[in-house]
């Protein structure tokens, strides 16, 4: 073990007893993280990478998870060998750890700056006052605006990404020399995620700190991280200097991990993605040509159309109650007199941060949400004001896939249930027999087995559950569908399977989309126009392809220059 | 065919506790004694004298006699098909009032809400023992006053309940997927929603039930129970001028009675919530 290292995890396997046996989660692997340098761990859910550093924390669920084999060294201490007081010392003072969901990790009955103060308490026996000094100190110093007033604050009067930044001032309270942060920027907005990542980076620096940052987005990674390790399956199957991973990756997975992140300009015509680079079994396989090419959009002349979909000055509002008696105080617009025009057979692209109006826009125009002002004409006929039998024949016709896989399914039905529910609706289908067969049918097109169709939703991962939900919605088969935020809840991998699918579906079906995002680059890859959202209005409109070249407005610029690049920093001195 | 629903889950996670298994035989052995006591198969006679009077329990009469020597284990056995009877009765009415009620405040809100949440709130700002005297008294004394007393008290803990869980799932996305697809609001409301809550009604029917054989025993004692009929809650109101005289068996055999059944249900509740609603566990 060379000196420089802070931290060196050797051999490391961990195991998991369950009721259908022992499962491995990680197996055998070995990495080090020197002093002073930021590693980051890739891999998807279920790799094994949050495990790891569970592992490293002291904090596996005993006894069912096992380490039967492996060392931790932390400053040359074997951690594994400690008991758990002498772990308690090293947790949060030498060790701390940000986790993903902000919004859950503070408790929301405290102050944000006793909570922050709270630690500095029991790990450095300050003062009260001392330590909430500090407490508002270490809020300057992690960007957060007017910290001495901002300490009186409580968790709900925050922003996501303030929440964020109060969780990275408990961990780097008791200046830690290793900070492990899991996934600490997937639940923000690209432009709060960039902020973020450099927040952690100027800390890091001032602080002298190691990090281990864990995430499944090898594009997030590239700007922070000295040294790469690629998980996949509980093993370590690539590490490298992250210049090294970016620009000549040796592992079909890793290659598969680079390639599947569409990016802001030219993309092949379907994305690559994992198994395009390697087998089931885990073999490398030569990609074609022809899957690699890269096509240019605005090359391709699709026919023109007539115009499916049109809404004018669309606006839909929520009451604000207040007063003594919950009056209707005011209104709030979220979505603010919009307009736009959609072809048949095109995509269009709507993009905004969280709290834009975007999906308000998109349950508006399905009239699932009643819109307060304006008009959509659907197929040439106004449907503001269609209701009973009327809007039920239209649900026919649009349909909406849902952001969340996990809650979009009706956890006591099974798949035949949930598939064939939309013909037992509109009486489609003579019988049973022929409502199951085109249920049978739909869920091989989104690729997967008809066998699984008795299955209920849990027994489905994420990915499998959003083809079930795509194919929920063609069951009626619809003209138009509007998927909101339909693969930001997925790994990327599975996110470019996803996207293809889209696509696929789209060729064959004669679809019309809208997609909504807020990653400019999925939708980049998608759509034929982008139209880019903010504070309920659309602020700017374009083709896809003209509008990551040259966007007009300064926010639309600010959203293209916060996507992580997918490339590593140059080499620090 | 691969058939793991979520239900069977559930049985399987029941399955392997082993108090709660004892729980459910105890309440099926409560369960058929009444039965075999409602058809008249065991203990028809128990009005008639088998003995001197206040025996002690011995071989011939397992619990003794009362003092017009009755046999007390008929007793018993009689006075557990009125518990269970009244517990069985008072959740057919509690359950559609409180499942019904709980499930279109929560649904549809508005002024049914505030309609619901009003009549609820009124209902358990009494307490309810007065409730239940007072109904009784209106009614008049007898058992059929005691099922309707009780089912009329019982369904506000459920509604209050399922009023929540169909608020939460209102908002999920399967039910606006339901909605997208052109479902209406019945059936968003009875196949979706409501499967989705109706382990709820399984968990507080569990603990209802060990409510209503509490209180009947308490209105029994009191004289406002089952007239002409022994009960658990009549025998111990005997008792209280048979102990100075050293007859303890008549109190030993009701409580007795009643302890073991009220044990099994708490158990059984826990246990269900457990299997039911795994989240909950261990808080």
């Amino acid at each position: 073990m060379s000196l420089n290292n802070l931290l060196s995890v050797k051999n490391l396997t961990v195991e998991f007893q369950t009721s259908e046996g022992i499962i491995r989660a990680v197996n055998n692997i070995s990495f080090d993280i020197p002093q002073g340098k930021t590693i980051g761990i890739v891999g998807e859910s279920g790799s094994g990478k949050s495990v790891t550093s569970l592992a490293v924390m002291g904090l596996l669920q005993k006894p069912a998870a096992r380490i039967p084999s492996g060392e931790i060294y932390f400053n040359g201490q074997d951690l594994l060998k400690l008991n758990e007081q002498q772990m308690r010392a090293i947790r949060g003072n030498d060790i701390s750890m940000i986790f993903q969901e902000p919004m859950t990790s503070l408790n929301p009955v405290f102050k944000v700056g006793e909570q922050i103060s709270e630690a500095l308490r029991v790990h450095k026996n300050l003062s009260k006052k001392e330590a909430w000094e500090k407490a508002v100190h270490l809020m300057n110093q992690v960007g957060i605006p007017n910290p001495s007033s901002s300490a009186h604050k409580y968790p709900h009067e925050m922003s996501g990404g303030q929440k964020q930044r109060v969780m990275i001032a408990m961990a780097i309270s008791c200046d830690p020399k290793l900070l492990i942060a899991d996934e600490p920027t997937t639940a923000l907005d690209v432009t709060i995620q960039k902020q973020v990542l450099e927040l952690l980076q100027k800390l890091q620096q001032e602080y002298k700190m190691s990090m281990m940052f864990i995430t499944h987005d090898l594009g997030v990674i590239g700007d922070i991280a000295d040294d790469v390790v690629v998980m996949y399956r509980s093993n370590v199957v690539e590490k490298n200097h992250a210049q090294t991973i970016f620009h000549s990756a040796t592992h079909p997975y890793t290659k598969g991990l680079l390639a599947c992140r569409p990016k802001l300009g030219a993309n092949p015509r379907r994305l690559l993605t994992v198994s395009d680079f390697m087998t089931e079994s885990g073999e490398e396989k030569i990609v074609p040509v022809e899957r690699v090419q890269v096509f240019d959009k605005e090359q391709e002349v699709k026919s023109e159309s007539q115009i499916l979909l049109e809404v004018d000055q669309l606006v839909t509002q929520f009451p604000i109650k207040g007063g003594l008696f919950g009056r209707t105080v005011d209104h709030f617009k979220a979505v603010d007199g919009v307009s736009f025009k959609l072809k048949k057979g095109q995509t269009l692209g709507l993009v905004g941060e969280s709290g834009c109006g975007k999906t308000t826009l998109g349950r508006s125009i399905l009239r699932l949400v009643e819109p307060s002002a304006g008009k959509i004409i659907y197929d040439g006929k106004d449907i503001t004001h269609v209701y009973h039998e009327e809007l039920r024949q239209l649900r026919k016709k649009m349909q909406i896939i849902f952001q969340d896989p996990y809650s979009s399914l009706n956890p006591r039905m099974t798949i035949t249930d949930i598939l064939t529910e939309p013909l037992n609706i509109h009486k489609v289908g003579a019988n049973k027999n022929e409502r199951f067969d085109m249920a049978r049918e739909l869920i091989e097109k989104v690729g997967l087995k008809s066998n699984h169709m008795s299955r209920y939703p849990h027994e489905f991962s994420g990915g499998q559950r959003q083809r079930i939900c795509i194919a929920r919605a063609l069951m009626l088969r619809p003209e138009f569908v509007i998927c909101d935020e339909s693969v930001s809840a997925l790994d990327v991998s599975i996110q470019a399977q996803v996207l293809n699918l889209l696509l696929d579906l789209q060729q064959e079906f004669g679809l019309t989309y809208i997609f909504i995002s807020h990653d400019l680059s999925v939708v980049n890859f998608i759509a034929d126009e982008v139209g880019v959202m903010y504070a309920g209005k659309i602020i700017e409109m374009d083709k896809a392809s003209r509008i990551y070249k040259n966007a007009k407005e300064e926010y639309t610029r600010s959203l293209l220059s916060a996507i992580p690049k997918g490339l590593a920093r140059e080499t620090r001195p | 065919m691969n058939k793991n629903s979520l239900w069977k889950d559930a049985f399987y996670r029941l399955a392997q506790d082993k108090l709660a298994l004892i729980s459910i035989l105890i309440v099926f052995l409560y369960f058929f004694v009444a039965l075999f006591s409602g058809l008249g198969w065991i203990a028809s006679n128990w009005s008639q004298e088998v003995g001197a009077s206040n025996l002690a329990p011995s071989f011939d009469h397992l619990l003794g006699t009362d003092i017009f020597g009755r046999s007390v284990l008929q007793k018993v056995i009689r006075g557990t098909q009125v518990a269970m009877s009244v517990g069985a009765a008072a959740a057919l009415i509690a359950i559609p009032i409180g499942v019904i009620l709980g499930a279109l405040a929560g649904y549809f809100g508005g002024w049914i809400d505030d309609f619901v949440t009003w009549l609820y709130t009124t209902f358990s700002s009494v307490p309810n023992i007065m409730l239940l005297i007072s109904i009784t008294l209106i009614l008049g004394k007898g058992i059929f006053s005691v099922y309707v007393a009780l089912g009329a008290t019982s369904w506000v803990n459920l509604c209050r309940l399922i009023r929540g869980e169909v608020l939460k799932h209102k908002e999920r996305e399967y039910v606006q997927a339901a909605g997208a697809i052109g479902g209406g609001h019945m059936r968003k409301l009875f196949r979706h929603i409501l499967p989705n809550v109706s382990h709820i009604v399984i968990i507080n029917t569990s603990m209802q039930f060990q409510t209503a054989i509490k209180s009947e025993v308490i209105l029994s004692y009191l004289g406002l129970g089952v007239q002409g009929e022994p009960s658990w809650g009549t025998m111990i109101d005997d008792a209280k001028l048979e102990l100075v005289r050293g007859v303890w068996w008549q109190l030993a055999g009701a409580t007795l009675a009643m302890f073991f059944i009220l044990l099994a249900f708490n158990i059984l509740g826990d246990a269900l919530r457990d299997a039911l609603d795994p989240k909950l566990k261990g808080k």
